[in-house]
């Protein structure tokens, strides 16, 4: 049969399926690109937002003799290259060019000074480069003296200007080092690095400051500085007598990074620092970097939105395939009559079921082709899944007109007596589906008790899951929404209107083919809802911690006192509506050794601040103190702040928002201090924050807006709010068109019944109220069902679904009971099959009745 | 004398003629039920029927008498349930599918009674008649062969024209040229008249006898329309799902139509009495039967003397 004639003769089906595949298959190939490219964003901010030193890779040996030395600048290059030749290959494209060497010695004592300061001996290969002299001169070649006996080396060395204060040196000083193999080092210039803010010099740190250490026991802090030496010097550094390290350090381009080559990636390192090893002559060669660690959580986070993306695309995909069927279910009726006839006239079953695959063909594949060119144009990485899915598409579409037709047409005369009685559901049927509720629920159960197991990546029994959780509520749909109708259509029959008993009677006994709709409608508004909850839950959790992290819409900190005129400043600058000074510190508990963190605050003021808040304080009267759970139960106790006092415990608070969240903790009345040294601002109002930081020069100021915006700022939350949203409103364009499809699927019948009534006296009105009763409870029973499995999917998989990456940290447990979205779609979609209706009947009203009835005797 | 048992076993064995022997289409005792949901139809039941090469007979009954399902298993578009059905030699009951393709292919043709139902509106009428062809897989001549058709008919003037531009007369004798694409050797026409006015009906009804006539094909025409029973060689009557009364037509010795109209007796004797001719005589349950020299007469039951 000519296909290109029946396409022509059903345009319309033929443009409905071609749009819906072509749109289909867009967000099918276009959606996981652009999430995968969300990723890669995603991992390239998260290395280079970490330290260099920690995202680097650094090849490190020490040196401990003569015989390991490394004296040459020559010797750093060959072995530079060495490294890089044996790079793995998934490394290769990460690590950029350039990277430098170094040779640092460490915990290299002053003599004299028992250990309490210590100036380390460092080269870098390219120090001309990275650091200027701005005092004295550039060290040169070392020499030699005699100490005790010995002939030392006197190292030419520069050091950084705050080392000369912290280590009270000057310029010209030589500095005896060791305790039992000396050196003098010679200082002779100060220098400061042209860029401090490169990343490299975390590497190099030690070069840049002073690093106090505390010793455990010790109320003195040691200090360590690194002073620079010449290519000069680094011919006289030894190992003998030093811990002397040599690096070579090969930085990571996180340009180059992409998310699907983790797992590669954490298996290449291990890899190089085997084959580094195996390098080792004397002191065994190591690969030092904290690239796994920095790889392991961000594939932590990238499981879960993994999870949820596929979650919602998989429905996604579905509810697109179930509607494309629907067109296609159209296009096969439309077909029927001349399909019927080429089959009466001696059509094999091969020409009828090809002329139908071969017709939706036609419509598909270009749609299919042009949706999967146009998700080119989303940027991202080409997956599996971006070719896959088209052809999932295609194949599905072709091969349903294909088999459905065949079925249909597999007897050549094909009467449907579904109008004389509905087929009743076999044993074995029931009991498969009584099964597969039984195991979906099992399966809940067991997700709950188990959560994710995220080390082994992608949890398909995660995925499974709310598959089967939706298949057994549309099996529990499908099965008993005729039970209650029939019920309604009893009352009805009693009522002396004929419509409500005629339409729910007509509902009750739908034909099998109100299933498909109903398969379509429950997930595209499960996962909707679904999407909607998760997306609303994280919106709101983000909130939560951002007023967490800063505990008022504005802060400010400060080391030092802030002074009473800054503070009025800052109350009379314009914009600022509430200003509460509040004192932070450390405060002795009791009498003894414990101490206990603690915020000063008027309560009542603070109180009013937080109106906004997603949390709320407990008022707290004068005299009394808000404590943690480690401080409870101690009653009436003193502290020591300032001057004692007693405070009585009026309440436990798991947290102060902003401040403390563990460890021991009080909140106290202001009135506690006699004169408080206010270190700490609680701002309301609208007010730019640098304005502010101008008033407080010593504080710093972090706002609640500015704290939400860098936790909704990750590229992976940014990618899984936008997914969710993105996917919410496909699939409810995705609900509304089943909803119309089904309406025309069943037009024609529809009609003949209409004009039949209309012959018994049945008004246009009435034949409307008809058809909307008829379609009605299909929909609501749908929408209430697929309401209930979104709102109900994330409580159950909750537990199983660790979201808090998104959030601040903060777990997205509270799903709040916020159902406006939920129910304004499912509103939507129950006013849309009504206005559907509504249209329905008003076009066929235009048809005459006498045609209407004499196309009815055809079939 | 009672027979052997070899006897009856050499009568078991013995092939018996065929009921019909070599008719075109042959019904024996034909049953067809249709089986819903709890529901049993017995729309043919135990039919019987003998139709020659080249007859055009007509089929009448009243709505529901099962002349549809009749014409649906020769179609071979229904199996029937039980029974022996066979057109051109072939069995329809043991035909697979295979053979049921062939046989709707290249052996029936039909037309049914709407005549949008025949046709597929957008094809011309030229491309309606090739279509039965192309299904077949012929190659050549179909252009040729459906031009010719379309001149016998009558309809060579719409061959370039769609269904909708046709007259409903034009209509079904496109449809009956659709029906003779493939050179069958039956067609079967149900209500082929029905939707026509009573000069388009002749019309039509002339092209079905001009195929019969020039082309030798058998033509099985379901019908209400008297204009068109009356104009067949022979009305077959259906009630109840089985054949009751045949109308043979012959000419006379002067030219007039003599119709007789005959009862059925099947096989086993069984005849259907006409409902008026017992209502006349009131008779119910039993009848007495009286062999005579050259006719069986047919009394009610006697009154049964009573005891006074």
């Amino acid at each position: 049969m000519r296909i290109w004639l029946l396409a022509r003769e059903h345009l319309g089906t033929v443009a409905v399926l071609f749009v819906l595949t072509l749109s289909a298959c867009l967000l099918v190939a276009g959606l996981p690109r652009a999430t995968q490219s969300s990723y890669d964003e995603a991992l390239r901010r998260s290395l280079s937002d970490a330290p260099a030193v920690q995202a680097d890779l650094t090849v490190a040996v020490e040196s401990r003799g003569r015989g390991e030395d490394f004296l040459e600048r020559a010797q750093f290059d060959s072995r530079e290259r060495l490294w890089r030749e044996l790079l793995p290959p998934h490394l290769r494209p990460l690590t950029a060019a350039g990277g430098h060497m170094s040779a640092k010695t460490t915990l290299t004592p002053i003599t004299g000074t028992g250990g309490g300061t210590y100036l380390n001996l460092g080269w870098l290969s390219d120090a001309d480069r990275r650091v200027k002299w701005v005092q004295g001169r550039e060290p040169g070649a070392p020499a030699t003296m005699r100490y005790e006996g010995r002939t030392i080396p006197v190292f030419e060395a520069g050091v950084v200007a705050e080392a000369l204060r912290e280590l009270n040196l000057r310029i010209g000083q030589t500095v005896m080092i060791g305790e039992n193999d000396y050196a003098a080092v010679k200082l002779v210039g100060v220098f400061e690095a042209v860029s401090p803010g490169d990343r490299s010099w975390s590497h190099d740190d030690d070069l840049l400051n002073v690093t106090k250490i505390q010793p455990p026991g010790s109320l003195d802090f040691e200090k360590h500085v690194t002073a620079l030496l010449s290519d000069a010097g680094l011919r006289a550094l030894s190992g003998e007598g030093r811990n002397l390290t040599y690096r070579w350090v090969l930085p990571i381009d996180a340009r180059a990074a992409d998310a699907l080559a983790v797992p590669d990636l954490q298996a290449a390192v291990a890899e190089f620092d085997r084959v580094v090893g195996l390098q080792t002559t004397g002191s065994p060669y190591r690969v030092v970097t904290g690239l796994p660690k920095l790889l392991g959580d961000f594939l932590a986070a990238l499981s879960t939105a993994q999870t949820v993306v596929y979650l919602v695309l998989g429905g996604l995909l579905a509810v697109a395939l179930g509607v494309i069927l629907l067109a296609a279910q159209l296009l096969a009726d439309r077909l029927d009559h001349a399909l019927t006839l080429a089959r009466a006239r001696g059509g094999a079953l091969r020409q009828v079921a090809g002329t139908a695959a071969g017709l939706t063909a036609l419509a598909v594949v270009p749609g299919a082709v042009i949706g999967y060119a146009l998700s080119y144009l989303v940027p991202g990485p080409v997956l599996p899944v971006v070719h896959a899915g088209p052809l999932v598409v295609v194949l599905v579409a072709v091969g349903f007109a294909a088999v459905r037709l065949a079925l249909v047409h597999r007897t050549p005369l094909h009467e449907r007596r579904d109008d004389v009685a509905a087929a009743r559901p076999t044993a074995k049927r029931l009991t498969f589906e009584v099964l597969v509720v039984a195991l979906a629920l099992v399966g809940a159960y067991l997700l709950r008790a188990r959560g994710l197991d995220a080390s082994a990546g992608q949890d398909p029994f995660l995925l499974v899951v709310p598959v089967a959780l939706t298949v057994a509520a549309a099996l529990i749909t499908l099965r008993c929404y005729p039970y209650p109708l029939r019920l309604f259509a009893r009352l009805a029959a009693r009522g002396r209107a004929a419509v409500p008993f005629l339409g729910l009677t007509r509902a009750a006994r739908a034909r099998a083919a109100s299933v498909l709709p109903v398969l379509i409608l429950l997930p595209a508004l499960a996962v909707a809802v679904f999407a909607a909850v998760v997306s609303d839950g994280i919106a709101t959790t983000q909130r939560v911690a951002s007023w967490q992290q800063v505990g008022a819409p504005i802060r400010i900190t400060s080391g030092l006192e802030i002074p009473a005129e800054a503070i009025e400043r800052v109350r009379a600058l314009p914009g600022v509506e509430r200003v509460v000074p509040a004192q932070t510190g450390r405060v002795q508990v009791g009498f003894g050794a414990e101490r206990a963190e603690a915020i000063a605050v008027d309560v009542a003021q603070w109180r009013r601040l937080l109106d906004d808040a997603p949390f709320d304080l407990p008022p707290l009267p004068d005299g009394g103190a808000l404590v943690s759970p480690e401080l409870r139960g101690r009653g009436t106790f003193e502290i020591g702040w300032q001057k004692r006092a007693k405070v009585d415990t009026r309440g436990v608070i798991d947290s102060v928002p902003g401040f403390f969240t563990r460890g021991k903790f009080m909140i106290v009345p202001l009135s506690v201090q006699v004169r408080p040294a206010v270190n700490t601002l609680l701002v309301q109002g609208d007010v730019a924050i640098s304005e502010l930081a101008r008033l407080v020069p010593t504080g710093s100021v972090t706002s609640q807006k500015e704290a939400l915006a860098a936790i909704q700022d990750d590229p992976l939350t940014g990618t899984v709010r936008w997914a969710l949203v993105v996917v919410t409103v496909a699939l409810a364009v995705y609900a509304l068109l089943a909803v119309v499809l089904s309406l025309v699927i069943g037009a024609a019948e529809r009609g003949r019944a209409v004009s039949f009534l209309r012959t018994l006296g049945l008004s246009e009105r009435q034949a409307q109220r008809l058809t909307v009763l008829e379609i009605l409870p299909m929909i609501l029973v749908t929408a209430l069902v697929g309401l209930g499995l979104g709102l109900g999917l994330p409580a159950a998989l909750g537990p199983a679904v660790d979201l808090s990456s998104y959030a601040g940290d903060l777990p997205v447990g509270d799903y709040s009971p916020d159902l406006f979205l939920p129910s304004a779609l499912a509103a939507g979609l129950a006013v849309v099959a009504v206005l559907g209706a509504y249209a329905h009947t008003a076009i066929s009203r235009r048809r005459s009745l006498g045609a209407v009835l004499r196309v009815g005797d055809l079939v | 004398m009672n027979p052997t048992l070899s006897e009856l076993e050499a009568d078991a064995t013995r092939e018996k003629a065929a009921f019909g022997g070599d008719a075109h289409i042959v019904c024996d005792n034909l049953v067809r039920i249709y089986k819903t949901e709890g529901v049993e139809v017995v729309a043919l039941q135990g039919l019987d029927l003998v139709i020659d090469k080249g007859e055009l007979v007509a089929i009448v009954g009243a709505s529901g008498s099962g002349k549809s399902t009749l014409l649906n298993v020769l179609s071979g578009l229904d199996v029937p349930t039980a029974g022996v059905a066979r057109v051109a030699g072939m069995d329809l009951l043991s035909m697979n599918a295979k053979d049921r393709l062939r046989y709707r292919r290249s052996v029936v043709g039909f037309i049914w009674q709407q005549t949008a139902r025949n046709l597929l509106p957008y094809l011309t009428a030229r491309e309606n008649v090739e279509l039965p062809m192309k299904l077949a897989g012929s190659r050549r001549g179909r252009r040729e062969r459906a031009e010719e058709l379309l001149e016998l008919l009558g309809v060579a003037s719409c061959a370039d024209r769609k269904t909708p531009e046709m007259s409903g007369g034009q209509q079904q004798r496109v449809a009956i040229a659709v029906a003779l694409a493939n050179s069958p050797q039956l067609i079967l026409a149900d209500e082929p008249t029905g939707e026509l006015d009573s000069e388009t009906s002749e019309q039509v009804f002339d092209a079905l006898r001009k195929a019969n006539r020039e082309l030798g094909v058998s033509v099985v025409i379901v019908t209400h329309d008297p204009l068109v029973s009356e104009q067949v060689d022979r009305t077959v009557g259906i009630r109840d799902g089985r054949t009751s009364s045949e109308t043979l037509r012959r000419e006379g010795a002067e030219g007039q139509i003599i119709a007789e109209e005959y009862a059925v007796l099947d096989r086993v004797g069984r005849l259907q009495l006409p409902r008026d001719f017992m209502n006349a005589l009131e008779m119910e349950r039993r009848v007495r039967l009286e062999l005579e020299s050259d006719h069986i007469g047919v009394w009610p039951a006697r009154e049964e003397p009573s005891d006074d």
